[in-house]
């Protein structure tokens, strides 16, 4: 890896912090590695994918037929997922579904439900789309 | 149920059907600490600060947009005023600098990096001087460098040396990059009192007073605010602005969380919220559509300037209810290239440049992205300026121009970038000459700010 200048001071700093008087090559070299391999630790953050409150809005929409559902709420069941809420519409043969699902329990990611669900949709030919709950609140909640 | 279905379903059919997206997601980065004595050392640090930061800019939008089903159209970066943070330098130096600030926007995968920038409305140092003077060739040398150069404000009047030096410049570039259409000056504008935390493109830098990094974004969505007018039907004018504050409201609610949520992953502050609405080359992305849908024929059109007028404060009124993060431009873009709309009417030959200066006075930006032809004269050029500038500086307001002196075309012909740049009709500008008045140099005094009528 290339160090910077203020990367170079801080580790600088820190070897003086510790050995004070006492340094001896060896030493050195200990608290050299010790900072530069705290310094990676900095850089290589884990990525975060969990979404805080862990609920999700799902939408779904098509021509209506026979186990649409039943497709969907499969899908979500063996994915972990807990539905907390539904409400669904028909107008002349067309139909809307929404759902609150809570994803915390879930062995799947976001991203991950997104792709078994687009799955999902192109099987029964409908549309589904899944976006976290704050995008509503923000919007439509003051 | 938490939320109504119609609520639901309005969230969707805004991100699915009508365009709302984010346009942008700006990482500003300081560079002042990145000086050396060694060019080549500043060059190194400049690359590794803009990657420590930045690399995971695109990976963490990325990770956002699929979160909440909003797309990000364009992550970028925005850096100091190279003319600041690396004042000493001369033209060579400052190319150099150009082609480090293209390497790292390109390794990390940005479109477009911005503060290939100076700030010379009162006056410039040696190096500033040399800065402007590298502009042409940093621009036809580089990709995705934008450059910009504030030349006027209400507080030091107009440095009319600086606008004849842009004018130059401009000329210059179109003729270094004519392979392209004169793509360079897409990427280089002209300002009048620029704010220092704008996150759009090619006015983008990261200001003296920012913190050491920020994020800002930009939102964007004509094509929401056109359908909640077409939606409102035939009602009165007040009527119409509450119409378009509650959906610039909920547009602005949107981004503000989607810019707070990018910030947080890169654990960094959130700086503004930008919200202007930005058009697009695609259709049913316009500005000129929304304005056809308030009732005017078409742009250029007695009564435009109204229209927009009411459009602009409106965005304003409902954005700032929704965040207090405001900043930026934040108001109602007219780029002609980028506007299919504003294409269509210059087209037709309903707008003219003396048209689109007087809708600059009331909204956020200025003549933008308007092809003229390549043979026009420096000194005209530095007139459109100036004129854009006094705008800007009587007013108090932001105002710019980005001119493309299409080189080698004449009226009639086109320019055309594809993409986010769009095409543009070259249109035509005043035979009369301005030389005599711009020539004289020096600065046009500030003005005074009471007895304003």
């Amino acid at each position: 890896m290339s160090l910077s200048e203020s990367e170079l001071r801080k580790i600088t700093l820190e070897a003086i912090e510790e050995l004070g008087e006492n340094a001896t090559p060896q030493l050195v070299k200990e608290v050299v590695e010790k900072a530069v391999r705290k310094l990676e630790g900095e850089e290589q953050r884990p990525e975060k994918t969990s979404s805080d409150s862990g609920r999700v809005i799902l939408t779904s929409f098509g021509m209506n037929h026979p186990g649409i559902v039943a497709g969907i709420t499969k899908a979500l069941y063996e994915a972990g997922c807990d539905i907390l809420d539904i409400s669904q519409k028909i107008l002349s043969d067309f139909y809307t579904m929404m759902m609150v699902v809570n994803i915390s329990s879930s062995k799947q990611g976001l991203r991950e439900l997104q792709e078994t669900m687009n799955k999902v949709a192109d099987d029964l030919k409908v549309k589904i789309y899944i976006q976290h709950e704050d995008v509503f609140r923000y919007m439509h909640r003051v | 149920m938490p939320y109504e279905f119609e609520e639901v379903l309005e969230t969707i059919k805004m991100t699915e059907i009508e365009h709302f997206d984010i346009r942008t997601v700006t990482m500003g980065i300081s560079l002042r600490d990145c000086y050396d004595r060694n060019l080549e050392i500043t060059k190194e640090k400049i690359y590794s600060k803009i990657l420590k930061y930045a690399k995971n800019h695109v990976s963490y939008a990325e990770q956002v947009e699929a979160q909440f089903g909003i797309s990000i159209a364009n992550k970028r970066i925005a850096v100091t005023p190279v003319s600041i943070a690396f004042d000493g330098l001369d033209a060579g130096g400052f190319i150099e600098v150009a082609k480090v600030l293209d390497k790292a926007a390109k390794d990390v995968g940005v479109d477009y990096i911005g503060g290939f920038s100076a700030l010379v409305q009162k006056g410039f140092t040696r190096s500033e001087a040399e800065m402007i003077k590298a502009i042409p060739h940093a621009l036809s040398q580089t990709e995705r460098v934008v450059s910009s150069v504030n030349v006027a404000s209400t507080k030091a009047g107009i440095n009319m040396d600086a606008v004849n030096m842009m004018a130059a410049a401009v000329k210059k570039t179109a003729e270094l990059t004519k392979d392209k259409d004169s793509v360079g000056c897409a990427k280089l504008v002209v300002f009048c009192n620029v704010p220092e935390d704008n996150p759009f493109v090619a006015g983008a830098f990261h200001g003296v007073s920012e913190a050491e990094v920020s994020l800002n974004m930009g939102i964007s969505g004509p094509g929401v605010v056109l359908d909640a007018i077409k939606n409102a039907g035939k009602v009165d004018l007040q009527q119409l602005a509450e119409v378009i504050k509650k959906t610039t409201f909920k547009i602005t609610r949107a981004g503000e969380l989607i810019g707070r949520k990018v910030a947080a992953l890169h654990g960094i502050p959130f700086g503004i919220i930008d919200i202007s609405l930005a058009p697009t080359p695609a259709e049913g992305d316009s500005i000129a559509d929304v304005l056809k849908a308030m009732g005017v024929e078409d742009v250029g059109a007695a009564g435009t300037t109204a229209a927009l007028a009411m459009l602009n404060d409106a965005v304003k009124k409902g954005g700032l209810m929704a965040s207090s993060s405001v900043g930026g431009m934040s108001g109602a873009f007219i780029p002609v290239s980028e506007d299919q709309g504003m294409i269509r009417a210059a087209e037709k030959g309903h707008i003219s440049i003396e048209k689109l200066e007087a809708m600059t006075s009331v909204c956020s930006v200025g003549l933008d992205m308007i092809a003229i032809p390549g043979d026009t004269d420096e000194s005209t050029i530095a007139g459109i300026i100036a004129d854009e500038c006094a705008i800007g500086v009587i007013n108090d307001k932001t105002t710019s121009a980005r001119l493309i002196p299409a080189y080698g075309k004449k009226v009639g012909d086109y320019v055309d970038y594809g993409g986010l740049l769009g095409r543009a009709p070259v249109m035509k500008v005043s035979d009369l000459s301005p030389a005599k008045f711009v020539s004289r140099g020096g600065r046009i005094p500030a003005p005074m700010r009471s007895l304003t009528n």
